[in-house]
């Protein structure tokens, strides 16, 4: 079920309406029915996927806090290779089939194992990755096993945040479930607000702009490189709307029933640094791999080489993390290389992080950060290696400021007003920047949001780009 | 409560005069654009308020043969039967009754339309067309141009994907789904009673023609016409006998004659590849259709048996494009109901139907 659709806005009312109707020890049961019918309308027989990772996580967390020492690691360790496996099974086997197959093939063996058609279960690596960090809590101690198996279940399958995040940590999450929500005026506020500016920057700003950024990437030899290049600034505009609203709709869901999520996104083309953006993109995500992967591997508190190192690594394992293919690995090693670069450059210049207000220095390395951005989303949205090339070559050789993408004035408008938002907002999640306002120009906002999300939403079926992770 | 009163009310009116608002704003300003570009069917349905009689259909109406003499659509050669009469055509490939009802729904008050014509496809309640990957199109077109709401309210339905939106796979799954479980029920032994088995049951034995040998081309078409025949119009569930009653039933409220116009379907190929069982199957849903629709006070025209095989454009796939002889029968036979309703206007021409 997508969020940008009548069925989830009817289901929301629905699920929203029950959630308060029932008594408090009924209310995970129906959560969970409908976390179950959520992730089942897209492809239900991967429930069973679901169902068994949550099966062997929930024993697993229970016997690690039973255990000690050795027996505590390898409790640890099943439930770790149960979730990777899957997670490797589903979305890396073929991708592993065919790097082999192109190795082993000059050797003579182009076949070394079947090829399999595999359909990747919508939001694996999201719900397999806070399953992981929820057996990990647990080893480190730091969160209690949860012993009433439906709420770990909740905890996995909690319908807002199931398929793309944000991915949570236990110690946020599982303690909601057992808590008693009661109906707040503020929440459902705060929770509508957030669900009303995501709606618009997915619907109205991320799936109008798509069409161009389609059009491109299919021919690129087509256009000129002033069209091309267009399109390129929209992919950054289109990912960060997609994704940036789909958050907001879940966190917005999840708000309006009391529940906090983590936010995943803060203004991060706003950023004026490399370690600024990745504190601002997909927040979720990058804490995630700080806590279970950087600072496992020593953080930054090891030798420099090895900082660097770890830097790196992180970057590279979340480029696979993102897809599997080798683009997206090229597009974490280049975040991790100019991440390692801008370490250095700070080291040897002991440049101070800047700090403060949205002002021109600040507008010139946002500018700055945009681009490398926009540069690197190439590898990220390309289909393969052949088609950064093709883009590169059509840049070079198209070289003309004729503009055949025929964008109209009403999207070059809607992203006027999404910058001007975007500005407004800064350093503020919506709901938060609403609180502060006078009811005047709280309203007018409201009522451009609504409008727009009504008059022109795209209308092309344009899933949320992250559901294919 | 009363504080909640407080704070819901003010904002629910402020909520319903933005709506209001903003429809007005949409109405003027952007509402046309977004037909011509997400619903320029509705295209077909403007300039028609001086029509008396409108025909409805789909590609049947218009496709010819390049071979022949006369290329006009099944409308136009009724046209000659009337020429003092306004009769035009809303067509289009694919249409189904649904699509009817719609622009039926978009004929405003102060039309001089006295008659609908309407297609009646025997092949449009079969699962194969009901969950067609062109319905997607044909629903968001639908969406638009359906008057009941206002267009405002039409814009957030497309947007939000209120209509049946689903993928190409998904509606397999759904006529797969249907051709496997629905069981086909007749007064006399089946070999198979479920179109999966049929199919799978021709595929396997393959059609054996005169000379004893199997043939692969025919085989393939036999199992396509098992496909697309072997069903039986369940009234209660086929969305298609909805939209056929609400069509009668707006004809009722706004004085329109309806004439159905149950098509041909070449009956005499689905009885050489098929078999008796095939056919008595598609007799049964003719004689539903008939049977319903001429009880609900509706006009219908029977043409199911009446185009030669010969007279059918494609060979080699189920179709109801005819030749200009098939189409010129039918043009016929439908002077013949509209006689009954117009016959001043009637003027008796001489087919050349060989």
């Amino acid at each position: 079920m997508l969020f940008n659709t009548l069925h989830f806005l009817i289901f929301f009312v629905v699920v929203f309406v029950l959630f308060f109707t029932l008594p408090h020890k009924f209310r995970w049961v129906m959560l969970l029915a409908a976390s179950c019918y959520f992730y089942m309308a897209f492809i239900p027989i991967y429930i069973l996927i679901l169902a068994f990772t949550i099966v062997v996580d929930y024993f697993a967390g229970i016997m690690i806090e039973k255990s000690h020492d050795k027996r505590k690691r390898w409790f640890l360790i099943a439930s770790l290779v149960a979730n990777i496996g899957i997670l490797a099974f589903f979305k890396y086997y073929n991708f592993l089939n065919n790097n082999l197959s192109l190795l082993l093939g000059k050797f003579g063996y182009p076949d070394p194992i079947p090829a399999l058609e595999i359909i990747l279960p919508i939001g694996l690596s999201f719900h397999t990755f806070q399953a992981m960090s929820y057996t990990i809590e647990v080893y480190r101690g730091k969160q209690k096993a949860e012993r009433h198996f439906g709420i770990y279940a909740l905890y996995v399958m909690f319908y807002p945040q199931l398929v793309a995040g944000p991915i949570e940590r236990p110690q946020n999450l599982l303690h909601q479930f057992h808590n008693k929500h009661s109906f707040s005026i503020q929440n459902l506020s705060d929770g509508l607000r957030l669900i009303i500016y995501g709606l618009f920057l997915k619907m109205v700003i991320a799936d109008n702009v798509s069409p161009y950024v389609n059009s491109m990437y299919a021919n690129p030899q087509n256009y000129s490189s002033t069209d091309i290049i267009t399109a390129l600034c929209f992919y950054s505009i289109q990912i960060y709307c997609d994704f940036c609203g789909y958050s907001l709709i879940a966190i917005g869901s999840a708000k309006s029933m009391g529940f906090n999520l983590m936010n995943n996104f803060h203004t991060p083309y706003f950023s004026r640094t490399v370690s600024e953006f990745w504190k601002r993109w997909h927040i979720s995500l990058s804490t995630w791999f700080k806590d279970y992967l950087y600072i496992p591997l020593g953080g930054n508190r090891v030798a420099l080489p090895r900082w660097m190192f770890n830097i790196f690594i992180v970057f590279a394992i979340s480029g696979l993390w993102h897809g599997a293919s080798w683009n997206f690995v090229i597009w974490g090693v280049l975040w991790g290389l100019l991440n390692v670069g801008e370490v250095l450059y700070n080291k040897l210049f002991s440049r101070p992080e800047e700090k403060g207000d949205f002002k021109i220095w600040h507008s010139i390395h946002a500018a700055k950060m945009f681009i490398i951005a926009t540069f690197l989303w190439v590898f990220f949205r390309s289909e393969n290696m052949e088609k950064v090339k093709l883009l590169a070559k059509s840049i070079k050789h198209n070289f003309s400021l004729n503009n055949s993408l025929n964008v109209p004035h009403l999207v070059w408008a809607l992203l006027i007003v999404f910058l001007v938002f975007e500005i407004m907002f800064y350093n503020h999640r919506f709901d938060k920047w609403c609180e502060k306002r006078d009811p005047i120009i709280k309203w007018s906002v409201y009522i451009i949001l609504i409008s727009s999300i009504i008059m022109f939403a795209g209308i092309e079926d344009i899933p949320f780009i992250y559901f294919q992770f | 409560m009363i504080k909640i009163a407080k704070f819901i009310i003010p904002r629910v009116l402020v909520l319903a005069i933005t709506l209001i608002a903003a429809n007005f704003i949409y109405t003027k300003f952007f509402f046309e654009k977004d037909l011509q570009m997400h619903a320029d069917m509705i295209n077909l349905t403007r300039g028609k308020d001086s029509a008396r009689v409108i025909y409805m259909g789909e590609s049947s109406n218009f496709t010819s043969h390049s071979d022949d003499k006369d290329p006009r659509s099944i409308s136009g050669m009724l046209c000659d039967y009337f020429p003092g009469l306004n009769i035009q055509d809303i067509s289009h490939g694919a249409l189904h009754a649904y699509n009817y009802y719609i622009f039926l729904k978009t004929i405003q008050n102060n039309s001089k339309l006295e008659t609908i014509i309407i297609t009646l496809n025997l092949r449009s309640f079969d699962a194969n067309w009901r969950y067609s990957d062109l319905e997607t199109f044909l629903q968001k077109q639908m969406v638009m141009i359906d008057p009941t709401y206002p267009p405002l309210f039409r814009r957030f339905l497309l947007g939000f994907k209120g209509y049946d939106n689903k993928t190409v796979k998904e509606r397999e799954r759904q006529f797969l789904h249907e051709w496997e479980t629905t069981v086909l029920k007749v007064p006399f032994p089946l070999q198979y009673n479920t179109v999966r088995k049929w199919d799978k049951g021709i595929a396997t034995n393959g059609y054996i023609d005169v000379s004893g040998n199997r043939n692969e081309d025919s085989t393939i078409l036999a199992c396509h016409y098992v496909k697309t025949y072997a069903f039986q119009i369940d009234t209660n569930k086929n969305p298609r006998i909805k939209d056929f009653d609400n069509i009668v039933k707006l004809a009722k409220q706004r004085g329109w004659h309806v004439i159905f116009n149950l098509m041909a379907e070449n009956t005499q190929k689905a009885d050489k590849l098929v078999g008796k069982e095939l056919v008595y199957l598609i007799k049964q849903n003719r004689d539903l259709l008939v049977s319903r629709y001429s009880k609900m006070g509706a006009i219908v025209v029977d043409n199911l048996e009446c185009v030669n095989d010969s007279n059918y454009i494609d060979q080699n796939w189920t179709t109801e494009h005819y030749k200009e002889t098939g189409r010129k029968t039918i043009a016929k036979n439908l002077s013949e109901a509209l006689k009954t309703i117009y016959p001043q206007y009637y003027k008796s021409i001489v087919a050349d139907n060989k």
